[in-house]
């Protein structure tokens, strides 16, 4: 279970996340939508603490970090409770798929190395590249890069795994691939919270969606309720623009 | 004038005499310069209260004065400083008894210190925020980062300039002799006095030190190569 309370983040006087509050669920899918620069990857970053919050406070599991006053061991044990998939993919340049996958299993987790070599090829087994395990990721193509980056997330059995974006810096010919992986594992009934422009994704895989913007939550809902019939004026303006006409259901 | 080939060929045992202690000079100071070098370059890019301007300082006043005046600071301050704190401590030692090439040992990886700083700091520069992010968000922490992700990356980047702070070391690892070291250099200055064939002897010594640069460049060469397979794909 995640709780946010009050979260606000400024970067100098620019306030950019003005007091979030979140609940998701154990195994729910948390789809997060909005304009650029409406905060929720900044919100995202927070949960993680890539990105220091300026208040409030942040509960995973059976963590609970005070922002205002969280100290070193508290922003380590809500790294690895959660872990992240990029939008730029960040493997581990140097290493190979699956010693990326390995990598957290063996210096964060501690197991001993068969046991962590195991798993990890099991996890690149269900992202379909168990014929790449021994590939650089210079080597591999976005979407297959993107895949390692989702099995190196997925090894760690996180609480919650967070999606910045995960298919935007794809070609479109490979998000498919991506999202198809994404949305396996959500059947698996892994907690995920998902920043994304991937509306149908949003509207299949997600049970709960929610609109951002201008550093608050505007609207959230089922994915019904929100696609559907937003209540929200500004949550209309927005799906009418990002949504193509031809793609409406009924 | 005449060259005297005969002579030159001979030259080269005597010469090689000295090999062992160009190299070990050359070795102690690039390998001590190393780490000090990483630990300067981690202090001014992590900004460590306190450390950071002693870090800054340091590689300025370094790299702003010569070696060879580094070189006779050292060797004239040095034993001031260690005969002070002998006889305040109450010790016997004496700073006559510290071998000349140690000297040479400390004020080239002081140097060198300050010169591969700047090289790891470009290395460590070079690496991708992402790489550090990616290596957080799977629950490592600073220094686990650091070891496991940043600085072989680093590293790999920083390779081809560091091979060429090698070779300046083995290059300046010549200015020992003017604290009575006896490297290659001066070995060829010492053998010519004999004779007076100075040009022959130098060609020797310069000979020597190709022969050593070319092998630098050949393993620096090699490590780089076996260091940097996971870039043969191209950009990642």
């Amino acid at each position: 279970m995640i709780k946010l309370t009050g979260i606000t983040k400024s970067f100098g006087r620019n306030q950019v996340l003005k007091g979030i509050d979140l609940h998701v669920n154990k195994g729910e899918v948390v789809v997060i939508l909005g304009p650029s620069g409406s905060g929720k990857t900044t919100l995202l970053r927070c949960i993680n603490y890539l990105e220091r919050p300026s208040d409030g406070q942040i509960v995973i599991g059976d963590s609970i970090v005070d922002c205002k006053r969280a100290g070193k061991q508290d922003i380590l044990q809500l790294r690895r409770k959660s872990a992240m998939v990029f939008q730029q993919y960040n493997l581990f340049k140097h290493k190979t798929a699956l010693e990326n996958v390995m990598e957290g299993l063996v210096i964060v987790q501690k197991r001993p190395k068969e046991e962590a070599r195991e798993r990890s090829v099991q996890v690149l087994e269900k992202v379909g590249l168990g014929s790449k395990l021994d590939a650089y990721p210079s080597e591999l193509s976005g979407g297959q890069q993107q895949r390692v980056g989702i099995a190196r997330a997925l090894a760690l059995e996180p609480e919650v795994i967070l999606f910045d974006e995960p298919t935007s810096a794809l070609d479109p010919e490979l998000v498919g691939e991506v999202l198809e992986v994404i949305r396996k594992i959500a059947k698996e009934g892994i907690t995920m919270i998902v920043v994304t422009h991937e509306m149908g994704f949003a509207r299949d895989v997600s049970n709960h969606v929610v609109f951002m913007d201008g550093g608050v939550i505007v609207e959230e809902g089922t994915p019904q309720e929100i696609f559907s019939s937003p209540k929200e004026e500004r949550t209309k303006q927005f799906l009418k623009r990002i949504t193509p006409e031809w793609s409406y259901t009924i | 004038m005449k060259l005297d080939v005969s002579f030159l060929l001979d030259v080269f045992p005597l010469l090689l005499s000295a090999l062992p202690t160009t190299l070990l000079i050359t070795a102690v100071s690039v390998s001590v310069g190393f780490v000090i070098g990483v630990v300067i370059a981690s202090i001014r890019i992590y900004r460590v209260p306190y450390l950071y301007p002693i870090a800054v300082s340091y590689v300025t006043f370094i790299r702003g004065t010569p070696m060879l005046t580094h070189l006779f600071l050292i060797y004239f301050g040095l034993p001031l400083l260690v005969d002070g704190l002998a006889s305040f401590a109450g010790l016997s030692f004496r700073a006559a008894s510290i071998p000349l090439i140690w000297f040479a040992f400390i004020s080239f990886s002081i140097m060198a210190g300050a010169y591969m700083s700047e090289v790891v700091r470009s290395g460590l520069l070079a690496v991708n925020r992402g790489q550090t992010e990616a290596a957080y968000a799977i629950g490592m922490n600073t220094w686990q980062a650091l070891r496991r992700i940043v600085f072989p990356q680093a590293f790999a980047t920083s390779l081809p300039i560091l091979s060429n702070s090698v070779i300046g070391m083995l290059h300046g690892s010549t200015l020992a002799f003017t604290v009575s070291v006896v490297d290659i250099n001066a070995k060829a200055q010492i053998v010519a006095t004999t004779n007076w064939k100075f040009f022959e002897a130098y060609i020797a010594a310069a000979i020597i030190f190709w022969g050593l640069t070319i092998a630098i460049e050949r393993i620096t060469g090699h490590i780089e190569k076996r260091i940097n397979r996971y870039n043969r794909g191209g950009v990642a």
